[in-house]
């Protein structure tokens, strides 16, 4: 081959091929450096010093009351792990540790398999070890290659406040939780998350930051110091959430609802946060930490009275006369209605050939709008509510919040339902629906489903005239802002009356809530559910003005009876308790 | 149209391609070794890898058969396109922080970069092939340096730096190649050199004699050599105040991104880890599937960027020996085919193409043992990994079709 063939000259080809052969021959004197040079160094390091890293759990952060008091909190726990890869025989040293912490082998060995990830990572054996069993433990330790303890935080509940549904729970992640984790690179199988309640809704803030540790680890796999080559990492706690919640009168409330099943909601108008809420029966808030067994979950799960249910805001209930200021509001927005105007209550109403029945069989006699409210008069307006169509009463419903969910930051809300034109005609056929549905929808009956949250709105609405945040469980700066009513202040004045004579005039439904104690002015409306399924559902809803205070309330008690007769004096115990601690909300 | 006749397949450099399915080879072993423990098949790396080699093998088919002066006419016109393709990503959901993954709507990823680095060797190989440039002239190779500087300062913002240095990396030989004087090549890398030892002052000291004799030797204008060397001294004491002016968080950013090993969580313990599993594999390795390292999960890549760590552990350093050595018999063949090659367009695309493979294997092989920072990029053929392998078969592919001489 000539020379002059080539693009390039032999000079370029001899360079080039030179230094791809030199830069691999540098490659291979740095393998034959480590592999052969300084095999012994490695080949040590690789058999009798391992690094193992170790993650450290952040504490999650705390779960405070109003006054920064602890609700949730942490509380370190032993647990005894192992590392299955460096185990020698299982059987034996699972019988081993059995005997040392007085347990049984079976139980470790079921831990084991739940938690096992992998041949080296550590996987637990048990929890909740105390110093005499680590004691034990630590003496035997030559026998026990690969099994090690650890300290991890777990929440703990200081100062007895139950609220399981408000708090939620954490669950330890695994495979199949974390595939379906949004972020979830931030998270590594056996790291808590926030599983319901205020820990998931408060996730991000709660969680802190996971460190890292390095140990140098000798053959039989005990620590021998710190990694020198390697910095460690401190785990960083996660932030504290202050929560609207007034400790005491949480306490208070959850001992009122001890044996009943039912809601007490205590709000804040003035700034929409809850003081206390209650579902009750509920569960023990540590429920859900550690392993939890078959039979315990069945019967919890299987429990008639549903206690993990939450029931202010998964609770759908039929309301009753609670809701009938939304009937007067929508009563007044009429042109030609007149409040004074008084129509007689004969004890029942007959519409069509239908009987509508006064819940007062003997009749009220003859009563105007606030008089109507005062002693929850049926007929009245049964007789009003012809001037309404189902759109006016639906739209209203809707601003108060009804049929939609109320955003308050735990999740699972439910939405409760408004039934509308739509709704009637798919569920009954075309025309398989009346006019009657009005007269129900009126007096709170029928279709109509809502939340204890939603009725909590619905007061703080009433009371501030329109103007209440949103309910709320954790001071934020951003709260949702949901539709609110705008009503002119004759109408909501109107409404302020009725609710005030309710409590104060001589047939008021709800006298029995009145503390009757100076400057405390209670304002609130009872109600008495009719339930298809078993005793009718009592419901006390209202507030108190105090001091420039506003303090609304929210009594649900199921298969109970009459509102007037078994919630009111209820919310009556609520107010003394709110006026021996007088003035939280300002704070 | 292709001329059978003249398209001589027994003079394609068979072996080359051979070299290339001995090294998937020695990966796959590897790979197998560390799957026993995957939960399911389809994050079986050793399966996956089986499904890309056979993807790898068409596009190896596809681009070997194209004809040359086809893909000498649309150089320009891919080459373009892959610009767009790196761009893509950007539009895209960050994988990571980062923005270098296409999802296509299959269940992996793709990864446009690797793609760009072939186009823009092609493009510059159309480039300075071009009768009518004179590359003597140092005008003359502003246009390549372009050509090269615009997809890897995307990729970099992506942000790939491995990638990136890949791709203007390719410049220099290639410049070379085509008869560039080395003084002007000199020229373009002083400044990145000035501002690196700015920071040393022996080192600078040194630099700054070592720019000094270069321009004593090229025998320039005295004017220019004066102007040149004065501002490099001048862009070296700039670098340190405007890097003082920067917040010590900005700074970590960038020396973390330099030398990810600042990041002990990361990068240092994978370096400590993968020199603990090559070193104590020693001369004959622990035995395959026996690399405790290797199986303690120490090593969070050890399919793609650290299969290194991998075979060195567990085959040792006779196995590294011939993976170097298979690995210097496919470079340097790809070399003298370039320098056998009776057509600009194909010579250069030739020794683009082999800097490319050699940059991978120099970086990546460099990196496990600690000789450099950590850098994203894997071993061609071996390391598991989707777009990557299938690139590096389709370079193959073009090898081959630009190693066979005839007449169009």
């Amino acid at each position: 081959m000539l020379k002059s063939d080539n693009l390039v000259s032999n000079r370029q080809f001899f360079i080039a091929r030179s230094f791809a052969w030199i830069m691999l021959l540098v490659l291979g004197l740095r393998y034959f450096q480590i592999q052969i040079v300084e095999h012994e160094i490695y080949r040590l390091k690789s058999n009798t010093n391992r690094i193992r890293k170790v993650n450290k759990n952040a504490p999650r952060g705390l779960i405070l009351d109003r006054d920064g008091e602890i609700l949730v909190d942490n509380y370190p726990v032993y647990v005894l792990t192992a590392i299955p890869g460096e185990m020698k025989d299982k059987g034996s040293q699972f019988k081993l540790i059995a005997d040392y912490i007085e347990s049984d082998s079976s139980i470790i060995h079921s831990s084991y398999k739940k938690y096992y990830r992998g041949r080296f990572i550590p996987t637990r054996l048990a929890k909740d070890m105390n110093f005499l069993q680590l004691g034990n433990l630590e003496e035997n330790k030559l026998n026990l290659e690969g099994v090690y303890y650890d300290q991890i935080p777990e929440r703990f509940f200081p100062n007895g406040v139950r609220a399981p549904h408000l708090f939620g729970y954490v669950k330890e992640i695994d495979r199949s939780i974390r595939k379906n984790l949004k972020n979830k690179d931030a998270y590594e199988l056996g790291d808590l998350v926030g599983w319901s309640g205020l820990e998931k809704q408060y996730e991000t803030f709660l969680m802190g930051q996971r460190g890292t540790s390095f140990y140098e680890v000798n053959a039989s796999g005990r620590e021998v110091g710190a990694a020198a080559e390697l910095d460690n990492t401190r785990p960083i706690p996660g932030n504290n959430i202050r929560t609207t919640i007034d400790l005491q009168l949480q306490l208070f409330c959850e001992n009122l609802m001890n044996d009943k099943r039912g809601v007490i909601l205590v709000g804040d108008p003035l700034s929409g946060g809850v003081l206390a809420a209650t579902s009750a029966p509920d569960y023990s808030p540590d429920f859900f930490t550690g392993l939890i067994t078959e039979s315990n979950w069945k019967n919890i799960s299987t429990n008639p009275d549903k206690p993990l249910l939450n029931r202010y805001i998964q609770g759908t209930y039929i309301p009753g006369s609670i809701v009938k200021m939304i009937t007067q509001a929508a009563l007044l927005e009429q042109d030609n209605f007149d409040k004074n105007n008084k129509h007689h209550c004969p004890g029942f109403y007959q519409f069509g050939d239908r009987i509508f029945g006064c819940w007062f069989t003997d009749g009220h006699g003859d009563l105007n709008l606030v008089e109507a409210i005062s002693v929850s008069c049926d007929v009245y307006f049964y007789k009003t509510v012809t001037q309404l169509n189902l759109k006016n009463l639906y739209d209203t419903f809707n601003q108060f919040g009804f049929g939609s969910k109320t955003n308050i930051d735990i999740p699972n809300e439910a939405s409760g339902l408004v039934p509308d034109k739509g709704y009637m005609s798919k569920r009954y056929g075309k025309y398989g629906w009346s006019r009657g549905v009005l007269l129900n929808l009126a007096i709170g009956q029928g279709e109509l489903l809502v939340t204890p949250i939603q009725i909590l709105n619905y007061i703080n609405l009433l009371s501030t005239k329109g103007r209440s945040p949103n309910s709320h469980f954790v001071f934020v700066d951003n709260l949702p802002q949901n539709v609110k009513p705008e009503l002119s202040s004759e109408i909501w004045n109107n409404i302020h009356d009725g609710l005030r004579s309710a409590i104060v005039s001589r047939n008021g439904t709800g006298k029995k809530s009145d503390p009757k104690f100076n400057d405390f002015l209670v304002y609130g409306k009872t109600g008495t559910a009719e339930n298809p399924h078993g005793e009718n559902h009592a419901w006390f809803v209202g507030w108190a003005d105090y001091n420039k205070e506003k303090y609304s309330i929210v009594i649900l008690l199921e298969n109970a009876g009459s509102g007037g007769a078994v919630a009111a004096p209820m919310a009556k115990k609520v107010f003394e308790k709110i006026i021996e601690n007088s003035g939280f909300a300002s704070r | 149209m292709i001329n059978l006749k003249k398209l001589n397949i027994s003079e394609a450099p068979w072996k080359i391609a051979f070299s290339a399915s001995f090294l998937s080879f020695i990966g796959l072993v590897a790979l197998s070794s560390i799957s026993y423990q995957s939960p399911s098949i389809v994050q079986n790396p050793f399966y996956k890898q089986l499904f890309f080699l056979i993807l790898a093998f068409s596009g190896f088919f596809i681009t070997s058969l194209m004809p040359k002066y086809l893909i000498h006419k649309y150089a320009y016109v891919i080459y373009s396109l892959g610009i767009i393709l790196v761009i893509l990503p950007f539009f895209g959901v960050a994988h990571a922080g980062t923005y270098r993954w296409l999802n296509i709507g299959l269940p992996f990823n793709f990864q446009p970069s690797e793609f760009a680095k072939i186009f823009s060797v092609l493009a510059l190989a159309r480039y300075l092939s071009d009768n009518t440039i004179n590359i003597q002239y140092f005008k003359s190779i502003i246009v390549p340096i372009l050509i090269a500087l615009i997809p890897a300062l995307i990729v970099l913002n992506q942000p790939d730096l491995g990638t990136a240095l890949v791709m203007v990396s390719v410049i220099f030989p290639m410049l070379y190649w085509s008869g560039a004087r080395p003084f002007y090549l000199f020229l373009l890398v002083a400044p990145v050199f000035s501002i690196l030892t700015a920071f040393n002052v022996i080192a600078f000291s040194i630099w700054a004699l070592i720019i000094a004799s270069v321009i004593f030797y090229a025998n320039t204008k005295i004017i220019f050599g004066a102007g040149y060397f004065f501002g490099n001294i001048f862009f070296g004491l700039l670098s340190r105040p405007i890097w003082d002016t920067l917040n010590p968080y900005q700074q970590n950013r960038v020396l973390t991104f330099i030398y990810p090993e600042k990041d002990p969580l990361g990068a240092a313990y994978q370096i400590i880890q993968s020199k603990t599993a090559i070193g104590s594999g020693g001369l004959f390795g622990k035995g395959w599937g026996e690399g405790t390292q290797t199986h303690l999960k120490f090593l969070p890549v050890q399919e793609s960027d650290f299969i290194l760590s991998v075979i060195g552990e567990e085959l040792g350093f006779i196995a590294i020996v011939v993976i170097l050595i298979t690995f210097g018999y496919l470079i340097s063949s790809v070399i003298r085919n370039s320098f056998l090659s009776k057509d600009k367009f194909s010579s250069l695309s030739l020794i683009g193409l082999g800097s490319i493979l050699l940059a991978h294997v120099f970086v990546n092989t460099a990196m496990t043992v600690g000789l450099i920072p950590v850098k994203g990029l894997p071993l061609p053929f071996i390391s598991a990994g989707g777009t990557f392998l299938v690139t590096s078969y389709l370079m193959i592919g073009l090898i081959m079709r630009f190693s066979i001489n005839y007449s169009d």
